[in-house]
């Protein structure tokens, strides 16, 4: 067997006095969907902005394909094929969607930084990009300001930006927050077809059960920045700590 | 598709009839007319490269006036101690301009929104001590004086540009210059990259875009506008003062843009425009010119977001679509 795609070893973090990761290692294979879950406060948006660089790792070590990336800067991780989007719909707003997708594939092709060509004269990137939108269902809105997006298309078209620095490797903080059931189907759908296309890897951080159970092929759980659990979807759904620290916390939240 | 390519046209005409009519001016008006011609010309040089950084990137800097200084000084010291020739001198200050903002933009980069904007207020106070104490080399408070404007020399070829005219037309010649290229930078990769940051730097960096890297170099692109800016100003006024390097020097750029429109090409050529013109008619009634001056930049900023060219722009949508509608 090749490195896996992901390998995390001793992840530790700490805000002050509140400890967000303890001491994780875990690694994640190339093909196989991954969900990461966890009651609120689990640590698993932290998790995410460890391994993609966002924030600065205090203590472990991160290897993608085998090589370490943990003292990488956040543009250098996404040119090896590290991606992610955000919980909360991060996008260019002032932008028009095709931009949006022209922005990380110029990035991609090395592009960006020619200072006098013409946008309009970029054919191989707008190419890509227009192919990135026609993947997510947004070939039609191309044209449009983002800001003109319904929050359901805003999800989709960060999820296309993602997508245009052809990740190896994409986490997807909460995917379907937010969005209503039509859209969040079509969206599973998307990752599900992608996922099996095999150019991309993903890992879905959820606080969603539907959609983690429906999707993946593994599911680790994360409580209080501690790995609790970690396998198939039936194991996890059967394990009693799971329930216990999962759903207790659920019935918790529901209480008045 | 035809109204638009109507009105590419249209635009296209009536920057030729712009363009012609601010090549004549000189020829049709006096001296002080020409003079404010080139005061124009010179804070639309400093405001369009500024506003590649303000509105473009979306950083906001108070210490351009050091770079405008640092240009102005350059050309200054090379014309009375090496070559009077306008060439090198102009030269030097384009690329003392960028120097200086490449180095302080290597520490202010490191910053984030407010703290980089005090960090270049810092710097550029420091220049401005720096400029002010070391007498022996930049005359201290008397600034540098007695800068001539010699003649251009080419081979054979010699424009003289010590007439009013014809330093008129070289200032103009100039920030044609200035505004090709901030328009093909706009309209590059790189420029649709720096709008990317301005949106959203986070996801900039997502997007595989080395953040810091290209804000450093729109920070110099528009430093190398000020320092030219400032060389040019000191062939008008023969002399290079410590108050360029001032902040309240540091401010005009941004006024201009936020004046002009702070989203277009044009804004800050024409809100320089605008910003001499108002000073020059509002001081002929009374001392605190900045009192007219708050007064429209407060309807400015409180009505017209996008500046002076922002709503002539809506305006003219307004009025085609009102055509296309019966």
């Amino acid at each position: 067997m090749s490195a896996p795609l992901l390998e995390v070893r001793g992840l530790s973090n700490h805000f002050g006095s509140v400890c967000t990761a303890r001491d994780l290692s875990l690694s994640f294979a190339e093909g196989e969907l991954t969900s990461v879950i966890g009651p609120n406060g689990a640590g698993k948006s932290t998790f995410i902005n460890l391994l993609t660089g966002h924030l600065p790792v205090q203590a472990g070590q991160v290897l993608f394909r085998g090589r370490d990336v943990t003292g990488l800067a956040v543009h250098q991780r996404v040119r090896l094929g590290m991606g992610r989007s955000f919980q909360i719909a991060n996008v260019f707003p002032g932008l028009t969607v095709l931009e949006n997708v022209l922005i990380p594939a110029l990035a991609l092709a090395g592009r960006a930084g020619r200072p006098l060509s013409r946008i309009s004269g970029e054919r191989e990137a707008r190419e890509q990009a227009q192919g990135v939108l026609s993947r997510v269902g947004l070939g039609a809105e191309a044209e449009r300001p983002a800001s003109a997006l319904s929050h359901g298309d805003r999800r989709l078209l960060e999820v296309a930006v993602a997508l245009a620095s052809r990740p190896a490797l994409l986490f997807l903080d909460e995917p379907t927050a937010g969005m209503n059931p039509v859209e969040r189907t079509r969206l599973l759908e998307g990752i599900r077809a992608l996922s099996a296309g095999g150019q991309t890897t993903f890992v879905l951080v959820e606080h969603d059960m539907d959609v983690v159970f429906a999707l993946s092929a593994r599911v680790v759980v994360l409580h209080r920045g501690e790995l609790l659990c970690d396998g198939p979807p039936e194991r996890v759904r059967a394990d009693a700590r799971v329930r216990e620290v999962y759903l207790g916390h659920e019935v918790e939240e529901a209480a008045p | 598709m035809s109204p638009a390519a109507g009105s590419r046209r249209g635009a296209r005409a009536l920057s030729w009839a712009a363009a012609a009519a601010l090549v004549a001016l000189p020829l049709l008006s006096g001296k002080f007319a020409t003079y404010l011609g080139v005061r124009v010309a010179l804070l639309a040089i400093f405001g369009t490269g500024y506003n590649l950084l303000l509105g473009r990137t979306g950083l906001l800097s108070f210490g351009h006036g050091g770079f405008y200084a640092a240009g102005a000084y350059a050309l200054g010291l090379c014309s009375l101690h090496l070559t009077a020739h306008p060439l090198p001198g102009l030269a030097l200050a384009l690329a003392a301009g960028a120097a200086a903002a490449l180095v302080v933009g290597f520490f202010c980069i490191r910053a984030s929104e407010v703290y980089f904007s005090m960090l270049t207020l810092a710097f550029g106070m420091l220049i401005f001590a720096v400029v002010w104490n070391a007498r022996e080399i930049t005359g201290g408070d008397d600034g540098l004086v007695g800068v001539m404007r010699a003649p251009i020399a080419l081979g054979p070829l010699r424009l003289d540009i010590a007439g009013e005219r014809a330093f008129y037309l070289l200032a103009v010649a100039l920030l044609a210059g200035s505004l090709w290229l901030a328009h093909r930078l706009r309209r590059s990769p790189f420029g649709l990259t720096l709008a990317g940051i301005r949106e959203n730097p986070v996801r900039a960096e997502f997007a595989g875009v080395p953040v810091r890297r290209y804000r450093l170099a729109a920070f110099v692109i528009s430093g190398a506008y000020a320092g030219l800016a400032g060389g040019l100003e000191v062939l008008l006024e023969s002399n290079a003062r410590p108050t360029m390097a001032h902040w309240t020097h540091s401010a005009e750029p941004i006024l201009v843009s936020l004046l002009g429109g702070l989203h277009s090409l044009l804004g800050p050529a024409v809100g320089s425009l605008a910003f001499v013109a108002l000073r020059e008619v509002v001081q002929r009634f009374t001392e605190n010119w900045m009192l007219a001056f708050g007064v429209v930049l407060l309807v400015i900023i409180l009505g017209f977001r996008g500046g002076i060219v922002g709503a002539v722009e809506a305006g003219l949508r307004a009025r085609r679509a009102g055509r296309a509608a019966p």
